[in-house]
């Protein structure tokens, strides 16, 4: 009981030295370089007064920021875990009509999380024999208007109006651009995903 | 506490109580996953976020708003589009480039060009994750579909803003 309560614990000490490697890591400390480095050159080149009103409009911002992302993360990772993943896929596969698109778009909206999350969803979609609309609305709306990107990118960069406006008029795109696919007389042979999407 | 803060942590805590009532583990996952992206996106997002600041306030903002901003029409939209295809990097990198450009003067139907051509062309994306998984003759298909899309967001963007301008 010991021995495994010691190896739980050690599992997951491990798993969280990795998670905080990924989150410290090599690109995290350029751009705190990228930070430092642009905030001396900003000091030196333009003066105190414009390097504190800087400082201060970029600290007020991260702080309205920061428990908006955690909120939004933690929404996202939520909402994955009790999407009904297996029958929408089952359903997106059946349909040939505007209607899968939409469902497709949706779902491609709420996909939480970067390109390893997405991209061997869409191999999987392929699998199940979903037409190459499907496809290329699945990754151009995850990749335009994926719910976590738009929380926690362009809230926080770009503002609320900015987002809400960049939203709208991305909206029908991902549609469009799976009906251009239907319609383009492209070969399309897909690369073995079977094997490969169960392997990532 | 603004109302998009209440909205959603309102929302958080049905998904919350939700997940917890449901009892087959989705809640433990569900955080579990969000304290995993948490803890990846935000160190680097606040370095990029305080870096583009400062980044603004050096920039010659007359010469990109002469580039980029309102008066420069279908020439800014050129501009942003092939900017947004040709930058091989995640959101940390184009957010910053995309908030200071902002600062800067650039007109938002730019930047929304910007955004949405990196959105769908990012090499690094294709090469890591595409290529092996999906193939060459899928990226062909899907390029050849989405090429227009950034041209559209451009126009659209364009008439909603008349729109709400007129209102």
């Amino acid at each position: 009981m010991a021995i495994h309560m010691a190896k739980f614990a050690k599992g997951r000490c491990l798993a969280t030295q990795k998670l905080l490697a990924e989150g410290f890591g090599l690109s995290f400390w350029l751009f705190f370089l990228f930070a430092i480095v642009s905030g001396l050159i900003c000091y030196y080149v333009k003066g105190r007064v414009s390097f504190e009103a800087a400082l201060v409009r970029d600290l007020s911002l991260l702080g309205s920021a920061i428990p908006r992302i955690i909120a939004a993360v933690s929404i996202a990772g939520l909402i994955w875990a009790i999407l009904p993943t297996e029958k929408l896929t089952h359903y997106i596969g059946r349909d040939r009509g505007v209607k899968s698109l939409i469902v497709t778009m949706v779902v491609s909206i709420l996909t939480p999380g970067g390109p390893s999350a997405a991209y061997p969803l869409l191999a999987v979609l392929g699998v199940a024999g979903a037409d190459r609309g499907v496809l290329v609305t699945y990754i151009t709306g995850w990749s335009m208007l994926g719910l976590q990107r738009i929380l926690v990118w362009d809230i926080p960069f770009m503002g609320t109006e900015f987002s809400l406006i960049r939203f709208l008029v991305c909206l029908p795109l991902p549609i469009i651009a799976g009906l251009i696919a239907r319609k383009i007389p492209m070969k399309l042979c897909l690369n073995d995903p079977a094997n490969r999407a169960v392997k990532t | 506490m603004s109302p998009v803060i209440i909205g959603f942590y309102s929302l958080l805590l049905a998904l919350l109580a939700y997940t917890y009532f449901r009892k087959d583990g989705s809640l433990t996952k569900g955080l579990n996953r969000a304290l995993e992206q948490i803890i990846k996106l935000v160190p680097r997002m606040m370095c990029a976020l305080i870096a583009a600041g400062f980044i603004a306030q050096l920039l010659p903002t007359e010469l990109i708003a002469s580039y980029l901003g309102a008066d420069s029409g279908l020439k800014a939209i050129l501009i942003a589009a092939l900017t947004g295809m040709i930058i091989p990097a995640g959101p940390v990198v184009v957010f910053t480039l995309a908030a200071i450009l902002a600062h800067a003067g650039a007109s938002v139907q730019a930047l929304i060009v910007f955004i949405t051509s990196w959105s769908i062309f990012a090499a690094h994306r294709i090469i890591i994750f595409e290529l092996p998984l999906l193939g060459q003759s899928f990226l062909k298909l899907r390029l050849a579909s989405v090429a227009i899309t950034p041209f559209l967001a451009g126009v659209f963007t364009i008439v909603v803003l008349f729109l709400v301008n007129r209102l």
